[in-house]
């Protein structure tokens, strides 16, 4: 077995779990980074309000005193901002006065130690959002206002550390990834399941087709899925078609061995009975004679296959004119007109040995007996199955034609037809044997040119 | 007649071509499709002779091989094998007969000699030329309707001028195609069988049917009455 060798191909249900595989994980994969997308961008604009809410909230709480500065609330909107650890800064450029002390900036009690980048003064009337910056060593995102406040020009910064916001995305990442992992696999077991379920059908055929190998069923019975029934009708019929083969070898076999017994005995008795010379030259001539139309038969049947089930469409005339083309040689001096009417339709389901056996023997033998015309027509019939024609064969001479009490007799297998014209005798037992191969009839009968008419029908209930 | 058999089984080949030549045959035997090729190549023969499974060469390539140097001679085929496939592709190859093994030899004659006679374009087995009437299947010779009583080899002289009736045919042809190989060709014994010929068919001296072409050979000088008109036929390219 080279295949063997060679890598196996992979199982269908590797396949099919490899290309769902690869889908879901893109499926998932795709959701993931899209749902991440979105709930960063939510919880970066739900931090955006925020911070805005505190720059306003600074605003509100503040006031602008007589010197027209601008003085810091005692407590910051949140207590994070008045801790020296705080993870809330606020920032406000302009002319700030903290207990008393002017100053140019001020800063969140969170925001003394920190070097934050929030020096920039904005318009009156600017709003920004960025973030995350990074600058220092530490990351942040910056709400940023730029404002006229009782006539004091002011720039309020305030900035939250990313981490907070990363630390929440990380929560909401694992999350997903428990979901969105926990969905695969459950997929999978499911396409796994679905996939056991529809192929067990599949393993059901070739578990039949072991026992059926190992004898303990005859044929795939039981009830297929419509996909796989045309399958398992087709592996009957091979089955079957292999049986008769294999029967029709043992009956050659046993008909080849039984009737070269007959024969022996004969000479086997004559021996015994002491005969000598000429009468006993004679007997063996006469069984050696019979031996070799034995054996003859015995070969042309071993030629013939008499397979249909796989068999693909031939046509009839190209075989039929080498044929009568062959035989136009061997009976030149009987000038013998063989015609044809082949309808165009007209198909032999079965191997083109076969058809040139069916046609060689019974064009020989018209030709044979011919005065001068011998017709071979071929049409398609309506079959009984829809996608294969039937097919008529008739071959007919203008000879003396078969007298319907010899028709019988004739048709009898192994009996020579022919006693006159040289020849084996034995081709119309061949023909007869491949059309019980091919399950179709043989019909004699006078035809209108005078002589015989030999009608073979196949494929027709 | 001169004869190619190919066959290689030796018993069979044996046998076979001590028959053809007790029946006047001369015959070239080849025991493989190679050697068989090459005297086919090299040998005028009137007809050849081919089993189908041979060493070296098959016997269907061997006549393909045939035809397709030009060699235009009778082919018979011998198979064991009687399938119409392989009868079929005989045919289309080249071959004009088949015989299936085993056969009576004299079947084997009678389609010889049909093949031959077909080969030179007369198409019924009795060859008529005026008076002289030869049956090729019973191997008589009658001249104005009686028999005349002739040795097997002026039987085969006779037949073979007759086939070739017209034409001119040397002497070397007619050793060649009648006798053996190594037959002494100077001795004048053709001369003897001509004479004695001449003497049986036309012990009046009125009809004159051999013509002596000096230096050159012989020719059956009365036509033949079948005005040979199916020369066209015979001539026919093998499908």
């Amino acid at each position: 077995m080279a295949r063997a060798a060679s890598r196996r191909p992979l199982s269908l249900q590797a396949r099919s779990l490899f290309a769902a595989g690869i889908a879901l994980a893109a499926f998932l994969g795709l959701t993931g980074f899209a749902l991440d997308k979105a709930i960063y961008e939510t919880l970066r604009s739900a931090l955006q309000e925020r911070l805005q809410s505190y720059v306003y909230g600074y605003l509100a709480a503040s006031e602008v005193g007589r010197s027209r500065r601008w003085l810091p609330p005692e407590i910051g909107p949140d207590a994070r901002f008045d801790r020296p650890d705080g993870d809330l800064y606020a920032v406000v450029i302009g002319p700030v006065e903290v207990d008393g002390v002017k100053a140019e900036e001020w800063r969140s009690p969170s925001a003394l130690r920190a070097t934050l980048p929030l020096t920039e003064k904005l318009k009156p009337g600017e709003v920004r959002f960025l973030g995350p910056v990074e600058a220092s060593g530490i990351r942040l995102y910056i709400a940023s206002l730029g404002v006229t406040w009782n006539n004091v020009k002011l720039t309020i910064h305030v900035a939250e550390n990313a981490a907070l916001l990363d630390d929440q995305l990380d929560v909401f990442r694992r999350t997903l990834l428990v979901y969105l992992g926990g969905l695969g696999a459950l997929l999978l077991l499911l396409l796994l399941a679905t996939l056991r379920w529809s192929l067990r059908p599949l393993r059901k055929v070739s578990t039949d087709l072991t026992r059926v190998e190992r004898g303990e069923r005859d044929r795939l019975s039981g009830d297929y899925p419509l996909e796989l029934s045309r399958l398992a009708a087709n592996i009957n019929q091979f089955i079957d078609s292999e049986r008769v083969h294999l029967s029709r070898y043992r009956n050659t076999l046993s008909d080849l061995a039984h009737s070269l017994k007959t024969p022996l005995a004969v000479m086997r008795n004559q021996l015994d009975s002491g005969e000598s010379g000429e009468e006993l030259r004679w007997t063996v001539l006469e069984q050696v004679g019979r031996m070799d139309q034995i054996v003859a038969y015995q070969l042309s049947r071993a030629a013939t296959s008499g397979h249909t089930t796989f068999a693909t469409p031939i046509p009839i005339e190209p075989y039929a004119e080498e044929v009568v083309a062959s035989l136009e040689k061997v009976y030149r001096d009987r000038r013998v007109l063989c015609e044809f009417e082949i309808d165009a339709g007209a198909r032999f389901y079965g191997e083109q040995g076969d058809l040139l056996e069916l046609l060689g023997n019974l064009l020989e033998n018209a030709f044979k007996w011919a005065k001068a015309r011998v017709l071979l027509s071929a049409r398609p019939l309506s079959g009984r199955d829809p996608r294969r024609p039937g097919l008529e064969l008739v071959i007919e001479d203008d000879g003396p034609g078969i007298p319907a009490d010899r028709i019988e007799h004739l048709l009898q297998r192994g009996v020579r037809g022919d006693e006159r014209v040289q020849g084996h005798g034995i081709g119309l037992a061949i023909v007869q044997d491949l059309i019980k191969a091919y399950r179709g009839s043989l019909d004699v009968s006078p035809s209108t040119l005078g002589g015989a008419a030999f009608t073979l029908r196949f494929g027709v209930v | 007649m001169r004869i190619l058999l190919v066959e290689d089984e030796a018993p069979l080949r044996e046998t076979l071509a001590a028959r053809l030549k007790r029946e006047g045959f001369a015959v070239d035997t080849a025991a493989d499709g190679e050697e068989g090729l090459y005297l086919g190549r090299e040998v005028p023969f009137d007809v050849a002779i081919i089993d189908l499974g041979l060493p070296k060469m098959s016997g269907m390539e061997l006549i393909q091989e045939l035809r397709a140097v030009g060699q235009r001679f009778p082919i018979m085929i011998l198979t064991a094998r009687p399938s119409w496939q392989d009868k079929v592709s005989g045919f289309k190859q080249g071959a004009d007969d088949y015989l299936v093994k085993p056969f009576h030899v004299e079947e084997l004659l009678a389609r010889i000699n049909a093949l031959v006679r077909r080969a030179s374009g007369w198409t019924k087995p009795t060859l008529e030329c005026g008076p002289i009437v030869l049956d090729t299947t019973a191997q008589t010779v009658k001249v104005n309707g009686s028999a005349a009583d002739l040795t097997s080899y002026e039987y085969k002289v006779l037949e073979y001028l007759m086939l070739h009736a017209g034409e001119l045919v040397s002497k070397a042809d007619l050793t060649e195609h009648i006798y053996q190989q190594d037959f002494d060709r100077d001795s004048n014994v053709l001369e003897v069988f001509i004479g004695r010929l001449r003497r049986k068919l036309d012990p009046e001296n009125a009809l004159k049917p051999i013509e002596t072409v000096r230096g050159r050979g012989y020719r059956f000088a009365i036509a033949r009455s079948d005005n040979g008109a199916e020369k066209a036929e015979a001539a026919r390219p093998a499908e």
